[in-house]
């Protein structure tokens, strides 16, 4: 996994959206649309990273649980929140993914060069997945590193 | 417009390459007279019309390769392997040559390189032992009409005049007829001198510039033979054409033809009277222009975009028909019932026009088998069975690399050296099968041969060697046979130019599995090796049974079941770990869908079983319940998705949810290891 594509587009508009009421800030640049939650229709054997698969307009689309990668716990409902649809790479491929977030706060512009790395003991999330901190106001916004948070699992499928 | 014509004559000569390879490899096996006219008149073809259409260098050299064929036709050059060997290449340079877009730099240069000097005079020397008795180029036709050889100067090699009157139809210019290369080519047999003839050209005001109005008187000295000058125009055929010989020798009663073109008979012009006792040779391009109104050419990125939209069309009809069942009126239904049968002819014609025999590739790998066969120093015989199978275009273009590398293992690895074969008892020549079937929603295409079978022992070393397998593994031949399709697994021991680069099998695994086939191999060892491929009939729109599991909702192929039946309550109740049913008087084993795939367990009532066939063995799959059935739209599972064993795609139904589509060969071979009676994970 490199980052390079990410670096090539640095985001400069950062879409903010809550999970169990911590911010977290994904690029514009790759956000396709936000639609309300719905329910999926579940994949079974798929594992707890791809749970489901949703209908974005005639394109099927799987569903990422965000919170099981970050190691949230589970949502309350499934029905509540905001679904994100946003185009991820994988492979020089480009996929539509999908992922619920409890709400979707705001865009705000953001010097990259202002980003801080997050220090590994202040977090309990995969170190691997934060980019790094920006400050909104008072607040601090966690950024994603899109590119490892959405890989696809390494291990192949394991029979249940 | 000139373009277009180009492009016309660009993919008519592919189709003609096409044919001449196959029409070579079967002149090889059995000479014929009518494939060497075919060949002839095709090389006549390619040759004609590239003079035509700026790809003067190709005709240049096709010339060399037509001679040696009207050799062939009349009987003075056998049919032998060093011939045919010469014509594969030589039509490979034409590919080449075709490969290059026409007259320039590039084709002067491969023109004049090693490869086509080698050929070229490879034909010369074919040509020219012959020609003893008869001219070098048109010695044929003449050999055929002994009456002809009047005309036949009495030294070659003197020269001869033509006066030549020509005038191309009023529309050639439009249709891409270059009189300047026609002219060029004209001065390529001698020294020629014109004048122009524009009695015809009208005042400035009615002019149209793209009409033909120009003709030309042309003179030739020539040591050639009419026939060389009347070949210059043959695709000029519906030109206003006169060519006489200005020659004392040469009495009037050498037929001073009227060429004028007639319609009906297009191909008159340059066949004499007494050519036309060769059979076909007149029929030419009347054949070629008749296919073309039989059939058009359509690029299949528009047959991709027709499929797109098809299948759109099929969900939003699948939409309609959930919003009639809500509404409930009866008019409005029957416009529904119409659209849907409306819909269904048209997915059903779409379908068919994407489809195509599997002999088209085929054809091909009889190249494959006689190239590597003299290179390798075996002897190897190629049998097909079943090509008139019918598989989706899209599949056959993504199955032909992998089949080719496939024969390729066969010819190098599996059959044994004649010598070898012979020392064990066997006949000498090996034998390569290709063959195809249909098999309820499957196609099946194998390949089988009878060499010396995959060695069990070397690929256990060679997979515990690269990680693929732990050293104390306990696998049974089956097993360690299906480990060739591992990433980076390779037995050659001597690595070959062929193959052996150990990138082979896993390749052709990701190839099929990205179709939804699937590959299994069976050998034994000693008597050879098969692999077959199974492979979807279509990937685009499939006809399906929606079931209902719990609160999801699946979709069965059709193609795969054979009846559904009420599930039997005592059975549904059984926890005893049997799970077999009697259907009449058959007992059916039976796989729970709800178990497979993980759903909290909440036995209903009245539960169906969809009685499905696969690899020949039936099978039932309990499901909730039978919701009807419809088309079908496929749509592909992500990387995240992709790998779980019993899912074929996903749909969207009529009310907007998403669908998953039931692989039923990849579920049964799956629920079987499951039961731990299958092959163990490799890793």
């Amino acid at each position: 996994m490199t980052n390079n594509s990410m670096e090539a587009n640095r985001p400069d508009l950062l879409l903010i959206f809550r999970l169990e009421g911590e911010a977290f800030a994904l690029s514009v640049s790759w956000v396709h649309e936000i639609l309300d939650a719905q329910p999926w229709a579940p994949v079974p054997n798929s594992g707890p990273f791809a749970p489901g698969l949703i209908n974005v307009r005639g394109a099927v689309v799987p569903v990422i649980d965000i919170r099981h990668r970050l190691g949230l716990p589970p949502a309350r409902s499934e029905r509540t929140g905001r679904m994100i649809v946003f185009e991820h790479v994988i492979d020089c491929v480009s996929h539509k993914l999908a992922f619920n977030a409890d709400s979707v706060e705001q865009v705000i512009e953001c010097d990259l060069a202002s980003l801080e790395p997050v220090p590994p003991l202040g977090t309990s999330w995969p170190q691997e997945c934060l980019r790094g901190v920006v400050r909104n106001g008072d607040e601090l916004v966690i950024l994603l590193e899109t590119e490892t948070t959405f890989a696809p699992p390494t291990e192949p499928f394991v029979a249940a | 417009m000139i373009e277009q014509a180009t492009e016309a004559f660009v993919l008519e000569a592919r189709e003609l390459l096409t044919e001449l390879e196959a029409l070579f490899l079967e002149l090889e096996d059995e000479v014929s007279a009518s494939r060497i006219d075919e060949i002839f008149r095709a090389l006549h073809t390619v040759k004609g019309s590239g003079s035509m259409f700026g790809y003067t260098a190709l005709s240049r050299f096709t010339h060399h390769f037509e001679n040696a064929y009207d050799l062939v036709r009349s009987g003075q050059l056998e049919v032998e392997r060093g011939l045919i060997d010469i014509s594969l290449s030589a039509r490979d340079l034409m590919v080449s040559f075709l490969d290059l877009g026409g007259d320039g730099p590039e084709a002067e240069a491969l023109l004049a390189s090693e490869d086509v000097t080698r050929i070229v005079n490879q034909l010369s020397g074919l040509t020219g032992q012959s020609c003893g008795e008869a001219r070098p180029d048109q010695g044929g036709a003449h050999a055929v009409e002994p009456g002809d050889a009047t005309c036949s100067p009495a030294e070659p090699h003197g020269l001869r005049k033509f006066r030549i009157k020509f005038r191309p139809a009023l529309d050639a210019l439009r249709n891409g007829m270059r009189p300047d290369l026609l002219l060029k080519e004209l001065e390529d047999l001698g020294k020629t001198s014109f004048e122009l003839e524009i009695s015809a050209v009208p005042r400035l005001t009615e002019l149209d510039p793209t009409d033909g109005l120009i003709g030309w008187v042309l003179e030739v000295e020539t040591p050639e033979g009419r026939e060389a000058i009347e070949d210059v125009f043959i695709f000029a055929d519906d030109a206003d054409l006169t060519i006489e010989e200005v020659s004392e020798e040469t009495p009037q009663s050498d037929d001073v033809a009227n060429l004028q073109a007639e319609a009906d008979q297009p191909a008159t012009p340059v066949s004499r009277p007494g050519a036309e006792a060769i059979p076909g040779t007149v029929g030419t391009p009347k054949q070629t222009s008749t296919a073309k109104s039989e059939s058009i050419r359509v690029t299949s990125s528009r047959l991709d975009d027709m499929m797109d939209a098809l299948g759109e069309l099929v969900i939003a009809q699948a939409r309609l028909e959930a919003v009639c069942e809500e509404v409930g009126n009866s008019t409005l239904e029957t416009v529904v019932e119409d659209m849907q049968r409306l819909v269904m002819g048209l997915r059903d014609a779409t379908l068919s026009i994407r489809m195509l025999p599997v002999e088209s590739v085929f054809g091909k790998f009889r190249r494959v088998v006689r190239d590597l066969s003299a290179d390798l120093g075996k002897d190897v015989r190629l049998l097909t069975e079943g090509g008139e199978t019918e598989i989706d275009k899209n599949v056959i273009d993504r199955i032909s690399e992998p089949l080719v590398h496939m024969i390729r293992n066969s010819i190098d690895h599996g059959l044994e050296t004649a010598q070898e074969r012979a020392d064990l008892g066997k006949f000498a020549q090996g034998t390569v099968w290709l063959s195809a079937c249909q098999e309820g929603g499957e196609i099946l295409v194998s390949i089988e041969d009878n060499g010396k079978g995959l060695d069990a022992e070397a690929i256990r070393r060679r997979a515990i060697e690269r990680d693929l397998i732990s050293a104390e593994a306990d696998l049974n031949e089956q097993d360690l046979h299906q480990l060739i399709f591992e990433p980076g697994f390779s037995t050659a021991e001597v690595v070959s130019s062929v193959s052996g680069r150990g990138v082979g099998m896993d390749a052709v695994k990701t190839t099929i599995d990205a179709l939804g086939g699937s590959i299994n191999v069976l050998s034994r060892a000693g008597q050879g090796t098969r692999i077959t491929l199974r492979l979807p009939v279509t990937m685009a729109i499939i006809d399906g049974l929606r079931v209902r599991l719990g609160e999801s909702v699946y979709v069965i192929p059709l193609s795969a079941v054979e009846e559904c039946v009420e599930m039997d309550e005592a059975e549904n109740a059984r926890d005893s770990g049997r799970s077999l049913i009697q259907i009449r008087d058959e007992t059916v084993p039976y796989l729970e869908l709800d178990k497979l795939f993980g759903q909290e367990a909440c036995p209903e009532e009245g539960r169906r079983v969809v009685v499905v066939r696969v690899d020949g063995m039936r099978a039932g799959l309990i499901v909730d319940d039978i919701l009807g059935q419809g088309q079908t739209v496929i749509k592909g599972l992500s990387i995240y998705h992709r790998d779980i064993p019993g899912l074929g795609g996903a749909t969207i139904l009529g009310d907007g949810r998403v669908a998953l589509i039931i692989d039923v060969a990849t579920l049964i071979r799956w629920a079987e290891t499951r039961r731990g009676q299958g092959p163990r994970k490799a890793a």
